[in-house]
């Protein structure tokens, strides 16, 4: 045994020393390469850090300094965050994709001497910034093609770098052990720099005692161990992987496989068949998309089959998967569906051996999510944050909804503040943002509590919902909450709507501004023999109103469920003579509705929404595809909504 | 970034003297010259019709030129068979796509490996399987005997080949579609495959007949990239047709251009750009 791991197990390279004693010969890493899958034991992955750790110390770094870590998911990357940590550098893993200029902001901002990186690609856009960031020093690569020519003397490959520390570990065989036991649990673990949507990224300090104890938390609470596989292709920049693929398997023991490449990510998870896998929603879109297009292509047998079973699947899929009663009869049926269906399907898509799914990120849309869960993935929100070291809320597993995103974790505070911000306290509550002591403060509260910046409210349960952006939630005048992304997302799901705009803050009541979905509703209409000639047309049909008022007023009593939002419900509406358009600069290019210019383009409907009258005339200017504008005039027609009785409000479980 | 290194560029491994190609009283080619250097990118480029496949044609022997030599790695040549040609390292693609579209990306290369295969037990193996086809009532015993043939050295043969290919599959980024038949893959891919194939007979001069021919622009880079990379890591020596010259222009070391199989020009690609004759062979003439 090594001092090392006799000392405590509050770090990464103590940790790694327990698991290479206690489970030295399980596999801990994997990696396809060359077509095969590549299998390191945890006593392997233990000996490659220590000669990579001694080799950075040969190469010169040292204690306090930054090593950046650029490119995809491979199992040197990750052993390189441990050998900086080894020697108490700080590893601060960048977004394999980015550009080289916006790399150069995080290189300079935290300082970085050293950078290991995967490929040709990555070195050349470090080369291209090099010269503007003077304290970068060596660049470790691990795949040395196309780099034969590169002469720089500051250009290492790992092997070389590899080879060094065999050298070194022969003539300082205590080195490795006395640095790593050096090593404390409040030290900085890791710097991730945050994505930043407004403003320049921030560096978010996170140290041993956050990362593990966030783990140890999460690996107890869904019953993870060292049995467990996962399958790593989030960016390693990013907090979750930097959780599941460090922190999870440190403290659990168990299996991490990185993919070949990224276009091989779903190959590569069937061959795996992981049984914990976390996705973001689009990825769930995908895939849903693919099995749908695949089932139009099957022969007709196949497809009849599939379509009765998942009628099936979606009555009492989901209640079985949470223990739920269901009668023998349906439950028989599923159980043929199983056989039959959802078992090779779940076999095909590699989600066999599912036993924790998460999703998170953004609102999941609920025939995704349905699907998945009715045909047996056990998928299930959770809500976090970098700061937070991922982990804030997750759903036990008997309460998984598609509104909410769970309830605290086990050790973790929450409270709203009265503009319905979501604040938080735990033991992963992040150190600092790395030399930026305002935004710090702005962020976290003398006495740890964050700020998240999302709106949420708490429904009966105790269940978390995050409902907008904190600065975008306002109130109607009679005090009601009032978050229009919240109401615009529950009136997108709906498939004939296309665009929403909602209106309420400082008002008496809310509103809606629709744009109808053109396929949606077109067909619709055709079904029902109702002709139209145009857009303008179809949306001014009072049957097509009829329909819409049909979809507010379902989100109308959806929201009465809730407290705070019951009063924000939609009582007046107008659907619109044409589709929201980034070319008309309603929309920003990734079709976010720009509220505000919206709102004074069409400050005449708004004007009507609210005086009560029953039509606005409209006169708008268009911009076609080729360049050239036109006017369009048009009689909108205001309609109203009903709205439905609020829910009496019952005290809230602390 | 290409030029950033020196690439070697040796002595002539394939030498073109004066030949002349007709199909009866059609003269395909007429009295070319050139001289293909070890290491080097060469193009032959020219017009529709000028003789650039013909000439390709040539160089790997599917035609026999009425006059002229070819002089490769030394030795001299008038006839010569394809099959000879790739088993002394000449390997090419086609300007239509060659694969066979039932079988996998990792199959096809594979059947670039079987020049390279030696041991008597897969040719038992091989041998076996066809009779089989063949002798069709018998095929079940056959196929046992060759499944047999296939156990000991037969399959480390196998592995060792199939490691090779892997390699390849690595380098041209087509991991991805390794199990994919080919027939299901964009045409851009399918090229890929094709120079996949021809790089698993480790050739020592690859010949490439207009391997952007039907390609949009990124698949075009991508394409010059590999065409670059091959020359760059494995020293192979590339003859590719075009009819595109800016691509060529890019990335070759030299070019010869060809017009109603004739030579007109031949030299460093800014020389042929500047040539008169070259751009009168290109945009025609003014009458």
């Amino acid at each position: 045994m090594t001092p090392a791991a006799a000392a405590s197990t509050e770090t990464f390279p103590a940790l790694l020393e327990l698991n290479a004693r206690i489970r030295g010969g399980r596999p801990a890493i994997r990696e396809k390469d060359l077509g095969i899958w590549q299998t390191w034991t945890w006593k392997q992955v233990r000996d490659e850090v220590r000669v990579m750790a001694s080799g950075f110390a040969a190469l010169g770094l040292k204690r306090g300094d930054k090593l950046v870590i650029i490119g995809d998911n491979r199992p040197q990357l990750y052993w390189a965050m441990v050998a900086a940590q080894a020697l108490g550098a700080v590893p601060v893993p960048v977004y394999q994709d980015a550009a080289a200029n916006e790399m150069q902001f995080v290189l300079e901002h935290a300082e970085a001497r050293f950078a290991v990186v995967e490929d040709q690609e990555q070195v050349d856009k470090l080369l291209e910034i090099k010269a503007r960031c003077p304290r970068l020093e060596a660049i470790v690569y691990r795949d040395p093609r196309g780099l034969r020519h590169y002469t720089q003397p500051f250009l290492h490959s790992l092997a070389a770098v590899d080879a060094m520390g065999r050298e070194h570990v022969k003539e300082h065989p205590e080195f490795y052990d006395e640095e790593a036991a050096k090593a404390k649990g409040g030290d900085t673990a890791i710097m991730l720099y945050t994505s930043g949507t407004t403003g320049q990224p921030k560096g978010v300090v996170l140290t041993f005692d956050n990362v593990i104890k966030m783990a140890r938390m999460s690996v107890e609470l869904e019953g993870l161990t060292d049995k467990d596989e996962t399958l790593s292709y989030l960016p390693m920049a990013w907090v979750g992987d930097n959780m599941f693929s460090l922190g999870q398997t440190y403290a659990a023991g168990f299996c991490i496989n990185c993919p070949e490449s990224s276009a091989t990510v779903m190959q590569d998870l069937r061959e795996i068949g992981p049984t914990y896998f976390f996705a973001p929603p689009p990825i769930f879109q995908n895939i849903l998309t693919q099995v749908m297009i695949r089932i139009e292509d099957a022969s007709w047998i196949k497809r009849r089959l599939f379509h009765f079973f998942m009628k099936i699947a979606r009555r009492v899929g989901s209640d079985i998967l949470t223990k739920n009663p269901v009668p023998f009869s349906l439950r028989l049926l599923y159980w043929l569906g199983e056989v039959l269906v959802f078992g090779p399907l779940k076999n095909t898509l590699g989600f066999s051996r599912m036993r924790l799914v998460y999703t998170a990120g953004e609102a999941i849309g609920p025939d995704i999510f349905n699907f998945f869960r009715s045909i047996g993935v056990p998928m299930k929100q959770l809500y976090g944050q970098t700061e937070a070291t991922v982990f804030v809320t997750v759903q036990p597993n008997d309460q998984v909804r598609l509104d909410t995103v769970g309830v605290p974790c086990p050790g973790v505070e929450l409270k709203l503040d009265s503009n319905g911000e979501v604040l938080y306290r735990s033991a992963g509550v992040f150190k600092e943002y790395y030399k930026n002591p305002e935004a710090t403060a702005e962020t976290k509260t003398a006495d740890g509590w964050v700020h998240t910046g999302d709106a949420g409210i708490l429904d009966r349960d105790g269940h978390l919902k995050i409902i907008d952006r904190a600065k975008d939630v306002g109130r109607l005048r009679n005090g009601a909450l009032f978050a229009p992304k919240y109401l615009e997302n529950k009136l997108k799901f709906f498939p004939s709507i296309k665009e929403a705009v909602t209106f309420g803050a400082e008002r008496d009541f809310a509103t809606a501004m629709i744009s109808i979905n053109l396929d949606a509703v077109g067909s619709w209409a055709e079904k029902r023999n109702l002709p139209y000639s145009s857009y303008q047309e179809l949306a001014a049909k009072p049957e097509v109103y009829e329909l819409i008022k049909g979809n507010i007023e379902q989100v109308n009593r959806d929201i009465a469920q809730d407290r705070e939002l019951a009063g924000s419900q939609i009582k007046r509406f107008v659907l619109l003579h044409k589709e929201l358009d980034a070319d008309d600069g309603e929309l920003t290019r990734t079709r976010k509705v720009r509220r505000r210019f919206v709102a004074d383009k069409y400050a005449d409907i708004v004007a009507a929404l609210y005086g009560g009258k029953a039509s606005v005339h409209v006169e708008a200017k268009v911009s076609f595809e080729d360049g050239r504008t036109g006017m369009v005039k048009a009689d909108l027609k205001i309609a109203d909504a009903a709205v439905a009785e609020a829910q009496p409000a019952r005290a809230l479980a602390a | 970034m290409n030029e950033a290194h020196h690439r070697r560029i040796g002595d002539t491994v394939l030498k073109v003297d004066n030949i002349s190609l007709r199909f009866g009283g059609v003269r395909a080619i007429t009295g070319v010259s050139f001289d293909i250097k070890q290491g080097e990118i060469f193009s032959i480029i020219g017009p529709n019709g000028a003789g650039k496949t013909s000439m390709l044609n040539v160089i790997n022997g599917f035609y026999h030129p009425q006059e002229g030599t070819i002089t490769y790695k030394g030795t001299v040549r008038r006839r010569m068979r394809p099959h000879h040609a790739a088993s002394t390292g000449i390997a090419r693609t086609f300007q239509n796509v060659a694969l066979f579209r039932g079988m996998t990306t990792l199959d096809n290369i594979m059947t670039g490996r079987l020049l390279k295969m030696h041991g008597p037990a897969v040719r038992i193996a091989y041998r076996m399987g066809t009779l089989g086809v063949l002798l069709r009532p018998l095929a079940a015993g056959i196929d046992f005997v060759a499944d047999m043939a296939f156990w000991g050295p037969a399959q480390q043969e196998e592995i060792r080949h199939r490691a090779v290919v892997e390699r390849i599959i690595d380098f041209l980024e087509i991991q991805a579609i390794r199990k994919t038949p080919v027939g299901r893959l964009p045409y851009g891919l399918q090229k890929r495959v094709e120079l996949g194939r021809a790089l698993a007979m480790e050739p020592d001069l690859l010949l490439l007949d207009e391997p952007m021919a039907g390609m949009n622009v990124e698949e075009k880079e991508d394409m010059s990239r590999f065409v670059l990379d091959v020359n760059d890591e494995f020293g192979t020596t590339i003859a590719l047709i075009e009819h595109d010259m800016g691509v060529v222009m890019d990335i070759s070391d030299r070019v010869v251009v060809l017009d109603y199989g004739r030579k007109i020009a031949d030299g460093k690609p800014d020389d042929v750009r500047r040539n008169p004759d070259v751009i009168k062979a290109y945009l025609g003439e003014a009458h």
